[in-house]
């Protein structure tokens, strides 16, 4: 990239948090029996000798108790690979899967009494079922008396605007309906540890933003242990504590939210000049890296990837020049943009180069 | 241990606890379970009407058209087998029900996305299949009851009914069927399409259901065989369980439990071979 580019290598934070170093795929730093989910070395190939293909490969992490973790990645990325490998669905070439402590493929009938999974979106269902026989029905063969679970099942009714709805039978629901049923359907099972998988999926918008408050609230209340596969950051950056992204069967980023985007939050800037003309943008572009670059009748505005240095040897040489400056914003980009960024190109990096190749956005 | 290394017990699910409930930690057990899987397949068949009325109607068909398609073409050589004709096209709608029934349960699940919720529990995937399996033959012997009393009124006969004994042997005879569904529904979540061996199998039921286990020694052992054969004694003879030779009820009891064995061993490697392939909820 041409110009000073500002480099974040997002790599060295991610080996934090209660995750594993996400470069080696070794075994998480945390104690098997103390975490909610541990996840030790999954590797799986399908198929064998020219058309082996290896969907995961020594994939580890940790959830604790009470935690939310996102997991990211492009489509095939290894992703529903390794969720249905740690719920036992596919039996993996090697690894270890903890569930509080019990082993999901030694004992994974004692497991599942505290893990469920949301992995067919609306399909999770009975569509013919009233929508509280669903629930009864799916907390029955949890082994769950769905007789001492009524009140909770109204809870969850409540939380989810499906009250009204409870005894209508699930096909006359709208998507978005049939969705939050199938939550309310894993959630009423008593478990404390769920994956669900791109759960605001046909939401509408301000349902969307109804069910990750309520997420977030059963998180905080019940001390429930979530792993929320999705491809809204919305969901990621307001329900998950952390965030493990995948790439070619890999885990490259275990990290808090916070601290991934804090990797970005030097992004760059976004400048409105009066006085630049060609050759001035010219030899901007040759030092830094601009991008964006528009002309607003008289004025330019332009963004750069910088950090607090870059900064100022950039505003000193716009002086230089003449540049008159109208007006700086601070550009951040979003976990999105984030996860866009680590996971192209060779599917290795953590570093950030620069905000041109990011497309950043006002917050 | 390494995930490539299941244990048996993690292969099947298979194996309560002492008190009939899961190991632990649960507030439902067994009777939950079997509870609520009845009532759910009861629910599931009537929200499903015309589905539902319509499998009668067909069963109730197709013995009508043997019955006076017979009578046209072999006048009184019918009536006076027409008893025979009942007692098989009753076992055959019950074995029929049973094999497809799980077979077509197994599969749904896949489709509908419901297959791995009924994998993940805590009861073990296959008590979970065997409480479907019972809530399916207990439909099933409430349709074929249906079906049964309008062939006897349609024909005019009576039939000894004696319930245990018809239950009994009915129950032990479908086993081997429901043993056949059960293997072809786990090669179905393997190999997804199986349409066409499965169908074909439904029409060898009938071959089994008449086999001349009187004459021919070793038909037998064949399933359903010896249960047509022992149904047959009861509804027309008059025959109670207790007046069978033991010889006969310890092969029907031995055939049963053989191919139902089978049949779950089938399921169970078909769905473990499903779990290694991940395939296990692809439709």
């Amino acid at each position: 990239m041409a110009g000073e580019s500002l480099q974040t290598d997002v790599s060295d934070n991610s080996r934090e948090a209660n995750g594993s170093d996400a470069t080696t795929g070794a075994a998480p730093p945390v104690d098997p029996d103390e975490a909610a989910l541990y996840v030790d070395g999954i590797s799986k190939t399908f198929g064998s000798g020219d058309e082996a293909v290896e969907a995961v490969s020594g994939v580890s992490f940790a959830v604790e108790p009470g935690e939310v973790v996102g997991l990211l990645g492009p489509n095939g990325a290894g992703k529903t690979t390794t969720i249905k490998s740690v719920l036992g669905l596919v039996l993996p070439d090697e690894g270890d899967v903890r569930v509080r402590g019990i082993d999901i493929y030694e004992q994974p009938r004692a497991a599942y009494e505290h893990v469920d999974a949301m992995l067919e979106g609306a399909r999770n269902d009975y569509w013919r079922l009233t929508v509280r026989e669903n629930l009864r029905y799916f907390a029955a063969i949890r082994g769950q008396d769905p007789d001492t679970l009524s009140d909770r099942h109204d809870q969850l009714l409540e939380q989810f605007d499906l009250a009204e709805f409870a005894d209508t039978a699930v096909r006359d629901l709208s998507r978005g309906m049939k969705q939050k049923v199938s939550l309310a359907s894993v959630l009423g099972g008593n478990v404390s540890v769920a994956f669900l998988d791109e759960p605001t999926l046909g939401l509408d918008v301000e349902s969307s933003l109804k069910l990750r408050r309520e997420l977030r609230r059963l998180v905080d209340e019940r001390g429930l242990t979530l792993v929320v596969s999705s491809h809204d950051m919305e969901v990621i950056e307001d329900v998950c504590d952390r965030v493990i992204i995948m790439n070619d069967g890999e885990v490259i980023v275990d990290d808090t939210v916070e601290s991934l985007l804090a990797g970005f939050e030097t992004a760059g800037y976004r400048f409105t000049v009066r006085g630049a003309d060609e050759d001035v943008l010219d030899d901007l572009r040759e030092r830094f890296d601009l991008s964006g670059v528009e002309d607003l009748d008289g004025r330019t505005r332009f963004e750069v990837a910088a950090d607090s240095a870059t900064f100022y040897r950039l505003t000193d040489a716009m002086e230089r020049r003449g540049l008159e400056v109208d007006g700086v914003e601070t550009v951040q980009p979003d976990l999105a943009e984030a996860f866009v960024e680590m996971t192209s190109g060779d599917g290795q990096t953590a570093g950030i180069d620069g905000l041109s190749s990011l497309g950043g956005s006002e917050r | 241990m390494t995930a490539a290394e299941p244990t048996e017990r993690s292969d099947t699910g298979v194996g309560p606890g002492t008190d009939g409930a899961p190991e632990s930690g649960q507030t439902a057990g067994y009777r939950h379970l079997l509870k609520a899987v009845v009532y759910r397949d009861l629910l599931v068949w009537v929200r499903y009407p015309v589905d539902a009325v319509f499998g009668l109607v067909i069963g109730v068909f197709f013995f009508g058209l043997m019955f006076y398609g017979g009578r046209m073409v072999a006048g009184q050589a019918i009536n006076d087998t027409i008893e025979g004709l009942i007692v098989g096209y009753f076992l055959w709608t019950l074995s029929l029900g049973a094999y497809a029934g799980i077979m077509n349960d197994v599969q749904s699940e896949a489709s509908w996305g419901t297959l791995e919720r009924h994998y993940m529990t805590p009861f073990g995937f296959g008590p979970v299949v065997l409480a479907k399996s019972v809530a399916i033959v207990f439909r099933t012997f409430c349709t074929s009851a249906v079906v049964l009393a309008v062939m006897l009124l349609m024909t005019g006969r009576t039939l000894d009914l004696p319930v245990f004994t018809v239950i009994t042997v009915g129950l032990l005879a479908i086993a081997g069927a429901l043993g056949l569904g059960l293997a072809m529904g786990g090669l179905g979540v393997l190999y997804k399409r199986i349409s066409n061996i499965a169908n074909f199998l439904q029409f060898g039921f009938i071959g089994l259901i008449s086999a001349p286990s009187f004459d021919i020694w070793w038909t037998k052992f064949l399933p359903l065989a010896q249960g047509s054969a022992m149904l047959q004694q009861a509804m027309t003879g008059g025959v109670r369980l207790w007046e069978f030779e033991p010889t006969a009820i310890a092969i029907l009891v031995g055939a049963a439990v053989l191919y139902l064995g089978l049949g779950y061993l089938v399921f169970a490697r078909a769905t473990k071979r499903a779990r290694r392939l991940g395939v296990l909820g692809d439709y």
